[in-house]
């Protein structure tokens, strides 16, 4: 099958990419590629199939970056445990903000969820005894170098071996992703994203879905979370503002919400440009703002959008880019 | 005790009259067109800056700044109509949100270019005068002109919705916009004057807040997400409400400031925002749409 | 024999008199001020097409609204074959058997045709869990059962040669088929259909009693609220007149045509 074999050169890219890109600078923006992917993919999953405007996405990388490292340093809790516990309580936190915003439609849920990532992030600023504040937490330790029998000691200080496990996961992430929306629960949550009240005529618990995808997509977000936290070492509630959410945001629209595959493709572009535009300075934000605009006026299904014109123009010998559940 | 309690109202007023200013143009443009600006807040960071370098660098009067802010605000308001609303009308529900976020992050980042990441100190000549008032409280000239020229304007423009043939006509595209389309209002002069009027108040407002907020070029996302708060605790396109909704807003945040943690504010007025949403989305003064099914 | 239910007994069967499918005793809704909903009863039988009809305002798609669950009503008790009805939520009701299409169209516009039907198969898979992430056997088998059924259910309405269209790329009267289809693949035991020849032509009527008439065939219990005179009375086997709210006269089409009441409701005299 077609899928499998981009499966397979996305696993050939991730494995080269280091190699050809020997430079720190650059594999340290590899990191913050994968980061970026897991961020935008889980978004999509919310935002472009169940349909539900969450611009606070940023909030549950936040909670799971604090939980995990807070469960490390404060009570010794080994990493992965950490990392997995982190990454369900910004998934329960998700589910409770759905089951909250579960009557609210399109504007209303927006600003509710812009409400809500301000609380976390004031909450996270300001409760100085467990977080620190804004002089934020120092010294995190990446993740526990796995040392396997016969096997060179794998250690994740280094930048190349942290980007094959957060790239490795954001492969397993966007999988797992793309398996659900590719079965009957894609169609129920494009059932939900479409009009509810018909959906629920058809059997559909709304509230359920809505709940169940939201707890999802926070939980993966609470994993990047984790896996910031232990490559960047350092944590400021600053990293997690509304405009990060924003940027997620840009990410999804920009790639082409609703296609899985577009988002990732936005996080890769919207990571990457702005770093070869460095010598700009403040200039490649505003050229972030424009992309942004400039896309949902006169390409609002952004990359993936264009990449259909473009193989429509070139000629179909490539599979349709959404397969649903009947095909 | 008493004293401290009164002055606190008043700041509460003060801070209160600037987020109905900025919250009334929110909630205009939402009655005609059902969507939300979010490009809107950095309207009132740039009447700030203009009146800036209108009272600074020019040496103009700081009153006309304001009215040069205003105007400043307006154009600005064609602008957003012009490039985004009115191409992508009808289209969406979410994508011209979207759009402005998009337009924020770039006029953020174009201000931050042009004036730096450093704040501003913008000292109007009635910053530090102040006048005594009764029972030990104080006032500065500044925050009298802000509430006076906020309480003019909404007067103004109450007026000018009740009882004015425009204003009446922005009513009826409110309410129902294909039949105010019929009675021979045209709908998108309609919105266009929404938008205008509600960039001008911002302009105009941020001409007042420039003295008293820290001046940076980010200054509009402090303000926005309030803004928004206000506009749904008061309800969407709901007049009354947003004005009631934003006095609430400036005394509970001067409340909390003196009672609790200057820190806490923020969550108080979300936390305020999102037990309203859980209650009444409607709003506090709610009118009940049926949804047509 | 209360107001609401024809003096019609119930259809002669092949069992001894039936309970009837759907009840409904004393249903009030009021919206603010109105009473869109006044002291409405009614029952349908399995296997009888019960048509609604009224002038414009007289509630009855706020009673469909009502049975279906979109609303729940101020005062009054409903019941499908015995299950007490109220409070209890739409996506419930669905799965007792109770499907309905709208007077608005309500389609998944940016989802083929296809997957229009698909999605209303929600209650109907059989797939273990793990499967919904790793598509095994059960998943595939599944899939392909849908795929037929649902182009089955396409050739039914005549869309088969559009199944792969976005939904809102049809006509308005194809859009119109797609909504039954849509209600069909629930499976439902009990069928609503608000208005559904709202905005058909000619042609498109005579297609929609056709195939109408078809489910009437297959013993498909059904509730219609309809305009269209004609409609309702090629296919009802009673009718239920409402007006402002209330219930005004219930009987055979043919009663209703001759009533004196009903005419001036409608001709308002």
């Amino acid at each position: 099958m077609r899928r499998w074999g981009w499966f397979a050169i996305a696993v050939v890219a991730i494995a080269v990419l280091p190699l050809v890109l020997q430079d720190s600078y650059w594999r340290t923006n590899l990191i913050v590629c994968a980061l970026n992917v897991i961020l935008a993919v889980s978004l999509d999953f919310v935002l472009g199939y169940a349909g539900q405007l969450n611009l606070g996405h940023a909030a549950f990388y936040g909670i799971g970056a604090y939980a995990s490292t807070l469960l490390v340093m404060g009570l010794g809790v080994p990493f992965w445990a950490a990392f997995v516990l982190g990454a369900m309580l910004s998934g329960i936190v998700g589910m409770a903000l759905a089951i909250f915003a579960a009557r609210l439609r399109g504007h209303y849920l927006a600003i509710a969820s812009l409400g809500f990532a301000v609380i976390v992030h004031q909450v996270l600023l300001n409760w100085i005894s467990l977080t620190q504040g804004p002089l934020g937490i120092y010294a995190i330790k990446p993740p526990p170098a796995i040392a396997l029998p016969g096997l060179p000691v794998v250690a994740f200080g280094e930048p190349a071996n942290m980007f094959y496990l957060v790239a490795g996961f954001a492969l397993l992430f966007y999988l797992l992703l793309d398996q659900l929306v590719r079965s009957p629960i894609g169609a129920t949550l494009a059932a939900i994203r479409e009009d509810e009240v018909s959906a629920a005529s058809f059997g559909i618990h709304c509230t359920a879905w809505k709940v169940f995808a939201f707890g999802l997509a926070s939980a993966l977000a609470g994993a990047a979370g984790g896996f910031y936290a232990s490559f960047v070492g350092t944590l400021v509630p600053d990293a997690f503002t509304i405009t990060e959410s924003f940027t997620v945001l840009a990410m999804v629209i920009v790639g082409g919400m609703g296609t899985l595959i577009g988002p990732v493709w936005g996080a890769i572009l919207l990571t990457v440009l702005p770093e070869l535009f460095r010598g700009f300075g403040d200039f490649r934000l505003v050229l972030y703002g424009a992309t942004l605009t400039l896309v949902v006026l006169f390409m609002p299904g952004g990359i993936a959008q264009a990449a259909r014109i473009l193989r429509r123009r070139v000629g179909s010998f490539l599979e349709p880019a959404q397969a649903g559940f009947g095909q | 005790m008493l004293t401290v309690a009164l002055q606190q109202t008043i700041n509460g007023v003060v801070f209160g009259s600037l987020y109905v200013l900025v919250a009334l143009g929110l909630t205009l443009i939402y009655g005609v067109l059902v969507q939300i600006n979010f490009a809107h807040a950095d309207v009132v960071t740039i009447g700030a800056f203009a009146a800036y370098f209108f009272t600074f660098t020019l040496g103009g009067n700081y009153l006309v700044s304001i009215a040069v802010a205003l105007v400043i605000g307006a154009a600005l308001g064609w602008l957003v109509n012009a490039a985004i609303f009115a191409p992508l009308r009808g289209r969406s529900e979410l994508l011209p949100l979207i759009a402005t976020i998009g337009v924020s992050i770039l006029l953020q980042n174009a201000m931050l270019l042009a004036f730096g990441p450093i704040p501003y100190a913008f000292d109007s000549p009635y910053s530090n005068a102040v006048l005594r008032l009764w029972g030990g409280t104080f006032i500065t000239w500044q925050n009298l002109i802000i509430i006076t020229v906020s309480a003019g304007t909404v007067a103004l423009l109450y007026a000018f919705m009740k009882f004015t043939f425009m204003g009446k006509a922005l009513r009826a595209v409110a309410q129902d916009r294909e039949t105010a389309g019929l009675m021979g209002i045209n709908p998108n002069a309609l919105v266009m004057l929404t938008f205008v009027i509600a960039s001008a108040l911002a302009g105009m407002g941020g001409a007042m807040l420039g003295p008293i907020l820290v001046l940076t070029p980010f200054a509009g996302t402090t303000v926005i997400v309030k803004a928004f708060a206000i506009v749904i605790i008061g309800g969407f396109g709901n007049v009354e409400g947003t004005i009631i909704a934003g006095l609430l807003v400036g005394l509970i945040e001067s409340y909390t400031t003196q009672l609790l943690n200057p820190g806490l504010t923020d969550i108080v007025v979300f936390g305020l925002l999102l037990l309203m949403l859980a209650l009444r989305p409607t709003g506090l003064i709610a009118e009940r749409r049926e949804e047509n099914v | 024999m209360t107001l609401g239910e024809s003096c019609l007994p119930a259809p002669p069967t092949r069992h001894a008199p039936p309970a009837a499918l759907l009840r409904a005793q004393g249903l009030h809704k009021r919206f603010g001020g109105v009473e869109a909903v006044r002291d409405i009863s009614l029952a349908v039988w399995a296997g009888q097409v019960l048509a609604i009809i009224g002038p414009n305002g007289a509630g009855k798609s706020t009673l469909l609204n009502l049975l279906s669950g979109l609303y729940q009503p101020d005062a009054g008790e409903m019941s499908f074959d015995g299950v007490k009805l109220v409070g209890l939520p739409a996506h419930k009701r669905a799965r007792l058997g109770l499907a309905r299409t709208f007077q608005k169209i309500r389609l998944f516009r940016g989802v083929s045709v296809l997957d229009n039907v698909i999605a209303a198969f929600h209650t109907r898979h059989d797939i273990p869990p793990w499967q919904y992430v790793v598509h095994a056997a059960a998943f595939e088998r599944d899939r392909a059962r849908c795929r037929e059924e649902a182009l089955r259910l396409l050739a039914f309405v005549g869309l088969e040669q559009r199944a792969d269209l976005l939904a809102a790329s049809l006509a308005y009267g194809e859009q119109r088929m797609l909504e039954l289809a849509r209600a069909l693949a629930a499976s439902p035991r009990l069928l609503m259909v608000d208005e559904p020849a709202a905005g058909l032509n000619g042609a498109e009527v005579e297609r929609l009693i056709d195939r109408i008439r078809l489910l009437q065939q297959r013993e498909m219990t059904i509730i219609v609220v309809e305009h269209n005179m004609d409609l309702v009375m090629e296919i009802a086997d009673r009718v239920l007149v409402m007006d402002y709210g209330q219930h005004l006269f219930a009987g055979t089409p043919g009663e209703v045509q001759a009533n004196p009441a009903v005419i001036s409701a409608y001709l308002g005299a």
